[in-house]
This record gives C-alpha cells, structure tokens and sequence, in this order.
C-alpha cells in the first residue's frame, strides 16, 4: 500500500495522517480552541477603533435603554414611579447581557459565512464547532458585561438606586449570575442555530428573539402585570429566574419579578414570593431543559446546513 | 482605433473612455442613449433593486416570526411597563405608534445605511459603478423595497397592537396626519442614503455605527413618549433626526389633547420635516458623485474588508 492510499481516516496500515491528533477531542485542545475564539472574537469586536470610542459604543446602547425606561417612569411620575425606577434601570442594565449574548453567537455565523467567508474553514477545522461559536460570543458577551456594569454604576450614582454591599446575598448572586449566563449562551446556541438555516438579513432576528424574552421574563415590569397564560411562560423561562436571583441579591426589599398578589407564582406555589432556594431550584431546571432543547436543535440544524450546503452560502436582498 | 486617435488607458486624466474611445466619465455616458432610454433604465433599476426585497417577504417565511410577531411583542413590553404604572391611555398609543416606526428606522438603518458597505463586501458594488445607471437608482430601488418590508410590519405592529390594547386614535387632521406620514418616510429614507454613503466611505466601523443608531436615536427621538419631556435635548433631535420630528408630529395629530412638552404645532414639524427630505436627497446625490469619483479614480471603494 502507498504512503498516499494509506492516509485515509481510519484505513489500515501505516499512514503519514493520525488520526486522533487531527481530531483533538481532549479538554486541553478543547480549551485551546475556545481561548482562540475567544481572541478571534475580541479581535473582531474591538479593534476597529481606539479604545475610547469603543467603550463609548458599548455603553451608549444599554445607557440609552435604560433611560427610555427612566424617562417613561418619569413622565407617569408618582410614588409607584419612585420606587419602580430601580426596578427597570436593574432589568435594562442586566439585559444587555442578554442582547449580546445572543446576538453575538447568532451573528458570528452571520458573519464568518457572509462578510468574512471563513466559516467553511472554522467548520472544517479540528475543533467542536459550537465551541468555535461559543468563544466568539464570549467576547460580546464581556462588551455587554461592561454595559451592564456602567448602567448599574450610572443607575446608583445618577440615579440614586439604593444598592447596599453589605446586605448584598453574595451566594445567590453567583448561583444566579453562573446560571443566567449558561442560559444566554445557551438561547445564542438556539439562535445561531436558527441563523444557519436563514439569509443574511436575519442580522435582527436576535434582537428580535431578546425583544420578545423582555416581554415574559419580567425585565422592566413584575409578571403579575400580564394575563396569567403569559405568565406561566414566564416561569418556563430560565431568564425570569436568572433576573429574579439577581434582583432578590442585589435589592432584598424590592418588588418580586415573579410574585405577588394574583400572580401565578401565588396560585401555584401558595407563596406570596419565591425563596432564594426556589429561585435557584428554578434557574437550574428551566436552564437545564432549554440546554437540552438548544443542543437538539443544534445538532438538527448543522445536519441540515452540511446536506444541503449551506454552511458557505451568501446570500442578500 | 485610427491611426491618428491617441492611445486609450484606464483612468486617464483627460476624460476619455477606454470603452468607446471618446470623451466621458463613466458607463452612463458611454452608453450614449437617448433620454427616453436613459430613463427606462433607471426605471428598471428602481424596480430592479427593489424585486429581491419584495420578493424576500414571501421566500423567507422565518421573516414572519422574526420581523412581524417577535417585534409586536417587543413593543408590548413598554405597553406594560405604562400598564403597571397606570399610566393615561394615550401613553399606550404613544408605545404603539412609536413601535410602528421603529420598523422604518430599522429598515433605513440595517438596509438603507449599511448596504452599500455590505454590497462592497459582497462584490456587488463594483457591478452598480460598472453599470450604465445612476446609483441614486440603486439607493431608491433599495428604499422602495425596504419601505415594503418596513411598512407592512408597521402595519401589522400598529393594526394588531392597536386592536390588542385598545387604543384609541383622536385624529384631528387625516390629510396632514397623512402627509406627516409621507414626509417623514422621506426624510428617513434621504438619511439613509446620505448615511449609506457615508458608511461606504467609513468601512468597517460602519458596521459598529449601524448598532449605534438605534437605542439612544429611539432616546433622544422619544420612542415611547413625547419627546419635549427631554427638553434642550428633545428640541435638538426635532431639529436634526427626523424619526423625531415626525413621531413628535403624528402624535400631537393622532392624539389631540395628549401632553407635547412644548415642541413646535405639526404645521411647523411638518415644513421641519420638507426642509430635511429635500435636504438629505441633496446631500446623497453630493455623495454619491463624491463616491463615484473616488471609486472610478482610486478604486479602493470596491475592496473588501476594509
């Protein structure tokens, strides 16, 4: 047998080709992979310009969504106004995680396959491909993490919200962050899944998909506020328990996302508000079960894109 | 070539043409149609740069889900946040309206500004400045398509929220509400070729301003409330975006009575907005020329990643 028919994967023989170093599959080369995306991905991200415009550009977007929140909140007035003020500038500040978490994992196919024309290439390489993803939505997901911090900062010192580190609940704020953050990378997953199989103007699908979460999780309003039917696929949603723990840690005596008198946490749990323990019971079930329906989803819609070759398609309108 | 012409090269600075062999400055001109012809060709080019977005609609069925539901509820948010604040109900309409237009501003946005960088990106762009056509055609062939696009999610946004949480329009004029309408579409779409220009010439960060425009544009230009509520800030965007000035305008029209903060009557918004409409279209045909030049002359406009 030839040095040539003898490297084909899996054939028999001596072969110049090893399979198993071609394949990787180790966490060290795992890891590797992910690190390079990561810096594949800041690298995309951030150096189109100096380094404060970029943080102007990453601020500017959750700061101006926060204060449409707070002028609406304004405008009404009122001593609900008052109180309600911390509650949305909270919900917005952490939502740009959410916004650039799945926005960035959508849009790095988007990307690689239509502007750059690399992900034929990042397909074909050794490493998992949704772990390619993964790290290239890891650096979005930092910009939104300084969004979120410079809305949190403007939200306390302009605004006066009353954040107390010392009656900070630490522990369920990190269960709560971990949690949160899987299910947005998870929902990414979901929706780079759904951007493989669409053209190139689905740019706004995932702001789109963020847009309808910020309805039925209780963002910027308590669930209570909306019919019972929509409030139950609020409490299916493992971004309603991710703001819930995060709110409950951070302002212990502010309004519950999910409870409240008439809401659909009381009928069912008999409970005016839900503990930190069920908060976090329900984090993890709800963030469970939507990484088992991101990662079928996944695998079908990668099946679909490698049969009918669109993997390195473009397309436009 | 007769034995006395002079010899023909690409880019010559005295104006000839390598591909006639006299005096012209690009494709247009080197056809040497009449102006019937002439005409009928940038005709064909609206209609051929509106066709694949209109056509879009009806091949990519996610577009339903994606740009028409998802975006209702996402307007359905703020209409809660007025709910749970019990805010007046002119509030709702004003969330409702303000929902509406989001989808041209979008529209203008991601498929006005953006796309002459994403067509460079594309390798379409060098075809439009080959083409013996005026790229002011292809510009309204994109915003006649978007406005297809944009405006039928409006639509269903403005007829399905509007029947959802019972708002109720007090319409004082029909006709100017009406012609508010149709200018501040124009004045939209002539920003959006100004800043699809200017994109062009910016190269990736246009990229990065696109995502920029959106959430403190809708701030400034009070998406969901009267933009007079901002003060010096509010009177500055009245004067400058017109998703402002025009949302300003259709709310005092379709809401007489409701709180306006102290911005001008629609009468005066509505001449703000002539004055910007004929002024964007001026400034993009002054740019496109520019980008013309620069394309022909330098050629790096039509390089990729840039």
């Amino acid at each position: 047998m030839s040095t040539l028919s003898g490297s084909r994967w899996g054939a028999a023989g001596p072969s110049t080709l090893d399979p198993e170093r071609v394949r990787g599959g180790g966490l060290g080369d795992a890891l590797r992979a992910y690190l390079a995306a990561v810096r594949l991905g800041w690298a995309t991200e951030a150096n189109w310009t100096d380094p404060f415009l970029f943080f102007i550009y990453s601020v500017a977007k959750p700061v101006s969504a926060a204060l449409i929140l707070v002028v609406m909140v304004e405008i009404v007035g009122g001593e609900a106004g008052r109180a309600f003020r911390g509650y949305v500038v909270t919900g917005s500040a952490l939502w740009s995680f959410v916004i650039a978490g799945i926005s960035g994992l959508a849009w790095s196919v988007l990307d690689d396959r239509e502007r750059y024309r690399m992900l034929r290439y990042l397909y074909v390489s050794p490493a998992s491909f949704a772990l390619l993803l993964v790290g290239r939505g890891t650096a979005r997901l930092t910009v939104g993490a300084m969004g979120a911090l410079i809305t949190l900062a403007v939200g306390v010192v302009v605004l006066g919200l009353p954040l107390d580190p010392g009656r900070v609940d630490w522990p369920l704020l990190g269960v709560a962050m971990v949690g949160g953050l899987v299910a947005i990378v998870v929902i990414g997953i979901l929706m780079a899944a759904v951007c493989l199989q669409t053209r190139q103007d689905s740019w706004s699908y995932p702001e789109a998909v963020a847009g309808s979460l910020f309805l039925v999780s209780g963002a910027v309003f308590p669930l209570a506020v909306l019919p019972q039917a929509v409030q139950l696929v609020g409490l299916a949603t493992p971004l309603t328990w991710w703001l819930a723990g995060v709110r409950l840690a951070l302002f212990p005596d502010g309004p519950s996302v999910v409870g409240g008198e008439g809401s659909a946490w009381a009928l069912l749990s008999g409970s005016t508000a839900p503990t930190s323990v069920d908060i976090a019971l329900a984090l993890l079930t709800t963030g469970a079960l939507a990484t088992l329906a991101a990662a079928a989803v996944f695998r079908w819609s990668e099946h679909r894109a490698r049969e009918r070759g669109l993997i390195d398609q473009t397309s436009g309108s | 070539m007769s034995a006395g012409s002079p010899p023909l090269r690409f880019g010559v600075g005295d104006g000839r043409s390598a591909w006639v062999g006299r005096p012209t400055v690009g494709p247009r001109q080197a056809a040497a149609w009449s102006r019937h012809q002439e005409i009928l060709t940038e005709l064909r080019a609206i209609r051929g740069r509106a066709y694949p977005r209109v056509r879009a609609l009806f091949r990519e069925k996610s577009w339903l889900l994606f740009e028409i539901l998802l975006p209702f509820l996402s307007t359905s948010a703020f209409v809660f946040v007025y709910r749970a604040l019990a805010a007046p109900p002119e509030y709702i309409g004003f969330v409702v309206l303000g929902g509406a237009m989001t989808a041209f501003w979008l529209n203008v946005i991601w498929m006005m500004a953006a796309q002459l960088h994403w067509e460079k990106d594309q390798g379409n762009l060098e075809l439009y400045f080959a083409a013996p056509i005026d790229l002011m055609s292809v510009l309204f062939g994109m915003a006649v398509g978007g406005l297809v696009m944009s405006g039928s999610r409006a639509a269903v946004v403005l007829a399905v929220a509007t029947t959802v949480y019972g708002v109720t329009f007090d319409v004082g004029s029909w006709l100017l509400l009406g012609l508010v309408f149709g200018l501040t579409l124009a004045a939209l779409y002539g920003l959006g070729m100004v800043l699809a220009s200017l994109f062009l010439m910016w190269g990736r960060e246009a990229w990065h301003l696109t995502q920029l425009l959106t959430e403190p544009i809708y701030f400034v230009s009070g998406l969901n409330f009267p933009v007079g509520r901002l003060g010096l800030l509010g009177a500055l965007a009245i004067s400058t975006i017109p998703l402002a000035v025009g949302l300003d305008a259709m709310r005092q029209l379709s809401f007489r009575g409701a709180p306006s903060f102290g911005t001008p009557p629609p009468e005066v918004e509505a001449a703000i907005l002539v004055a910007m409409a004929v002024g964007f279209l001026a400034v993009a045909r002054i740019a496109i020329r520019v980008l013309e030049g620069l394309a022909r002359r330098e050629g790096r406009l039509t390089l990729r990643w840039r």
